[in-house]
């Protein structure tokens, strides 16, 4: 278990244009887990292949609680890594493949025969795969050879980090959450760190202690899942978090409504952004025009996801002034209705960054404004 | 990998090399000079040899037959071999599996079995001493291996493709010829030269089924046997451009290579 | 893969040009030779049917057994030389890069060579008065000829069929390791594996299917060999390199002694049908190479996924 710190590390490939990875820094904590997103093309398995010593930083340095680690291979730094497809020893048992780490480094570790036994026994016991050990990896399922190749990768019990590269990919999505269940399980258990990297939001918000969302080779943010969700740093992180994603209006700041000045929006504000959820739909006339950020629209397509207290809840979609706009709850519009868009709470940004959470005036007609992050 | 492959796929690569530098050595001397002086390393190069096979008609014309049966017979190994193969790619049907097996029999089969009854029959039907004749030949083991290769890789062909045709509503010969066939650009690449390999090289049947008009380059340089002995010289040069028309054919197909040699384990 | 192939009889209409060409070259003329050697043609309107006494006479031909002798130990001796070799040349390949088409194009050379001209080519590289090979090893002392010395003889021919044939085993072998995806090599080497354990655990389970292939490849190959010994020795000296194919063709050919040679043609014919069952049943079963073909195919497209 191992504190990671990444001190601007960058890296580019030989003959490359630009830099895949621009110069970042964040620090991981031991017995975190953590979880890196971000879309195809982000830069995050290059993230994770100068982790797992695959590639060597450009500039920068990696640090494995305090030692400089960039120049050590894979195996010197002590890590395990899962693959997106379950990588087995074929020709081996499953209690073979799960003894192979141990092993291996016998030597180094003086690891008794007995002592390699009864870590097979309790990792297989964690992970209930224990009547699979006589078995080869030929016989298994996808799911459960995937569950045998984290276990390998839990086997030492001083390993610094388990790297999981998109663990879930070639999983049927029936057997997805099971995995992650487990997964989240065996990590609060044995308190292992663990760098999930992922382009799914669910995967990486459900299971990680601090999320960092990546985005052309920069980390834009690196939160709690909460945190991350809330208060997005970055136009990207309100705009990739969340399904769906924020809606962004672009505030003319010649002349700006006066309902933004009265939600605390200033001048230095560009754009604002709200989650669909933040917001609700109202039949015109507005009763205090002022309190709340707010639009007319016609509603253009309804997408029913549920009912509650027997209402029909979902996505609406609207065209509005200021474009297309979604609203996530009651459904109480129909298609071609002229209906308001009142936002309750919105965070506005400028050249892309966050400035400020905002938050509608209460019908008592307090004014409520938080800045900044807490 | 490890040092050692290393050094032996060096010393392999050597090993390969020495012999053709040799070829090229001797194809650049005369046989005068050949058998007069001892030289690593050649003090008179002369493309007398080469100048000497492109204007004799024995020579030029016996690279021409051989051409005209391999490419005979590889027009007509892949003509046939494509439908078999989109179809043991597609379909089950009664007997394939023993179709399969009996095709690959025939590749497997020793040339020197043949020898007899093709002569018998050729001549009874009228084509011996023709290229058709060893293009025919020759289909025994270039069309099973033909129709082995295409249908590895014809299965990995999603069958979804073929929907999709009949969605658009085109007819199985559209489908066919403009969207399968070319789909399959890499396969037929790798089959060609899998022919190609066999065709080519062959010189047992091909000295067989010929006679004196179609006499392959094979069989003149087996037979380059003058009163004053061997021409060294003259046979190393028609060795060296035998080679040719190998490094060209497989220069087409290098990126298939290893994909074709994994499927069609040949 | 696995298409899920529906049932359909019409698919023979696909079939039927391949089978009428094949019918043609194989079926034919098999049943030609199957028919001359149950009979003892003594010219074209004397015939008289003799059963298996061709059979027994030839299985009996001293001649016949010493060249089957001679045929097994080719084989054997080249099979044994060629397989580690191809392995090893495979390993020592570069996955990728530039080198790896140059290599591959120097590989597959030998095996583009019309059969005769690798004999050519070795008879000029061999003899001992104007080859390098024949001088070289003369300059060093040996007393080289292997025109005249039957050892001689058989070293330069297999020196010359490893020479021809080590590629096949190595683009095969080449094509089973780079089938490995790179993660195997990976995980391999975080587990701490040494480079014996790597070979052990992650290349060899991916070559053994591979390898059965390559050894029944040239084992059935060598065992049909005629050209190259021809060109190169003739047979000679003597008998001391006449093979089986060999020993056929001057049987069939030369003497026209048809029912003799058509009973030979049918056991020759006979072994290579079992090794071909072997073959078939192992390449059948064997899954790995295609689903490692297809392995590959998923992680290049794993590899653009960033």
């Amino acid at each position: 278990m191992a504190n990671i710190v990444l001190d601007q590390l960058g890296f580019a490939y030989p003959g490359a244009l630009e830099p895949t990875l621009l110069p970042l820094s964040v620090e991981i904590k031991d017995g975190e887990a953590f979880a890196l997103l971000g879309a195809s093309g982000a830069g995050k398995t290059t993230l994770l292949n100068l982790l797992s010593g695959l590639l060597v930083p450009t500039t920068g340095r990696i640090l494995f609680d305090g030692v400089d680690v960039s120049s050590q291979s894979g195996s010197q730094r002590n890590l395990a890594q899962v693959f997106q497809f379950p990588v087995l020893y074929e020709s081996l048992t499953i209690a073979d493949n799960l003894a192979f780490p141990l092993r291996a480094r016998k030597a180094v570790n003086g690891f008794s025969a007995a002592d390699i036994a009864s870590r097979v026994a309790k990792i297989a016991g964690e992970l209930e795969i224990e009547n699979l050990l006589k078995r080869k990896p030929k016989t298994l399922s996808l799911f459960q050879k995937q569950l045998v190749a984290i276990g390998r990768a839990l086997m030492r019990p001083d390993v610094s980090v388990v790297l999981l590269d998109e663990p879930l990919t070639a999983v049927e999505p029936r057997t997805k959450w099971q995995l992650r269940q487990s997964l989240k399980r065996l990590q609060e258990e044995l308190g292992v760190t663990m760098i999930y990297v992922t382009h799914d939001q669910t995967e990486a918000l459900t299971f990680a202690d601090r999320v960092a969302v990546m985005a052309d080779g920069k980390i834009l943010q690196t939160a709690s899942p909460q945190e991350v969700y809330e208060h997005p740093a970055h136009e990207f992180v309100g705009f990739f978090i969340g399904s769906p994603g924020m809606n962004f209006v672009a505030i003319d700041s010649a002349t700006p409504a006066p309902m933004y000045a009265a939600s605390g929006v200033d001048q230095s504000a560009q754009r604002i952004g709200f989650r669909p959820e933040w917001a609700r739909l109202e039949h015109p006339p507005m009763t205090h025009p002022l309190s709340a950020v707010h639009w007319l629209g016609r509603v253009t397509h309804c997408q029913i996801l549920g009912t509650q207290d027997g209402a029909p809840v979902g996505i609406t979609t609207l065209a509005s002034e200021v474009g297309e706009l979604k609203v996530r709850g009651a459904i109480n519009a129909t298609v071609g209705e002229e209906i308001m868009v009142v936002v309750d709470r919105c965070v506005s940004f400028c050249a892309e960054h966050y400035v400020a959470t905002h938050y509608a005036q209460s019908s008592t007609g307090q004014l409520r404004n938080l800045v900044g992050d807490e | 990998m490890t040092s050692v492959s290393r050094w032996v796929l060096v010393f392999y690569c050597i090993y390969l090399l020495l012999p053709l530098y040799w070829l090229m050595t001797m194809a650049l001397r005369t046989n005068s000079d050949i058998t007069g002086k001892f030289e690593v390393i050649p003090s008179h190069p002369t493309l007398a040899n080469f100048a000497e096979i492109v204007s004799n008609p024995v020579w030029y014309q016996a690279f021409g037959n051989s051409l005209s049966y391999v490419v005979l017979n590889t027009l007509i190994s892949i003509c046939v071999a494509l439908p078999a193969a989109y179809v043991f790619s597609r379909y089950r049907f009664l007997g394939d599996r023993q179709l399969f097996f009996w095709l690959l029999t025939n590749r497997m089969a020793p040339p020197a079995v043949f020898l007899l009854p093709f002569f018998q029959l050729y001549s009874s039907i009228g084509l011996f001493d023709t290229p058709l004749a060893v293009a025919l030949a020759h289909c025994l083991f270039t069309v099973p291996l033909s129709v082995w290769i295409l249908e590895g890789f014809m299965s990995g062909v999603p069958s979804e493709v073929d929907e999709m045709a009949k969605i658009d509503g085109h007819s199985f010969a559209y489908f066919f010829f403009r969207i399968f066939i070319p789909i399959n650009r890499g396969a037929i690449g790798v089959t060609l030269f899998f022919c190609f390999m066999f065709s080519w090289v062959e010189l047992l049947l091909a000295r067989t089924l010929t006679g004196s008009t179609t006499k392959p380059i094979v069989v003149v340089m087996t037979r380059t046997v003058s009163a004053s002995g061997l021409d060294w010289g003259v046979l190393a040069a028609a060795g060296a451009l035998t080679v040719v028309p190998g490094i060209i054919v497989v220069w087409f197909v290098r990126k298939h290579l290893v994909k074709g040699f994994a499927l069609g384990r040949v | 893969m696995a298409i899920n192939k529906p049932y359909n009889n019409r698919a023979w209409l696909g079939v039927l040009p391949v089978l009428l060409i094949v019918a043609f070259s194989a079926v034919i003329p098999l049943m030609t030779v199957v028919n001359y050697s149950v009979q003892d043609i003594l010219d074209f309107n004397s015939r008289f049917y003799v059963g298996l006494d061709w059979y027994r006479e030839t299985l009996q031909d001293p001649r016949f057994i010493e060249a089957f002798g001679r045929q097994v130990l080719f084989s054997l001796s080249v099979l044994a030389i060629e397989i580690p070799l191809g392995i090893l040349v495979a390993r020592g390949l570069p996955k990728s890069g530039a080198w790896t088409s140059v290599l591959l194009i120097l590989l597959a050379v030998p095996l583009l060579i019309p059969w005769n001209v690798v004999g050519t080519i070795w008879q000029i590289y061999a003899r001992s008065d104007i080859g390098l090979l024949g001088v070289g090893l003369n300059e060093l002392g040996l007393a080289f000829n292997y025109t005249s010395n039957p050892t001689h003889a058989w070293l330069t021919l297999i020196a010359m069929d490893v020479w021809h044939w080590t590629s096949l085993v190595a683009l095969l072998s080449f094509a089973g390791l780079t089938s490995v995806p790179p993660a195997y090599y990976q995980a391999a080497e975080l587990d701490g594996a040494s480079k014996w354990q790597v070979f052990r655990y992650v290349e060899m389970p991916r070559l053994g299917g591979v390898l059965v292939i390559a050894v029944l490849l040239r084992l059935m190959d060598s065992f049909m060999i005629y050209t190259e010994p021809f060109v190169l020795t003739g047979g000679g000296p003597g008998n001391a390199t006449t093979f089986l194919s060999q020993y056929l063709a001057t049987m069939a050919v030369g003497q026209f002694d048809l029912g003799p040679a058509a009973a030979f043609s049918v056991i020759y014919f006979l072994f290579i049908l079992l090794f071909c069952w072997i073959f078939y049943n192992s390449v059948m079963t064997d899954e790995t190479v295609e689903d490692a073909v297809e392995n590959t195919a998923n992680n290049n497209e794993a590899r653009h996924h960033d």
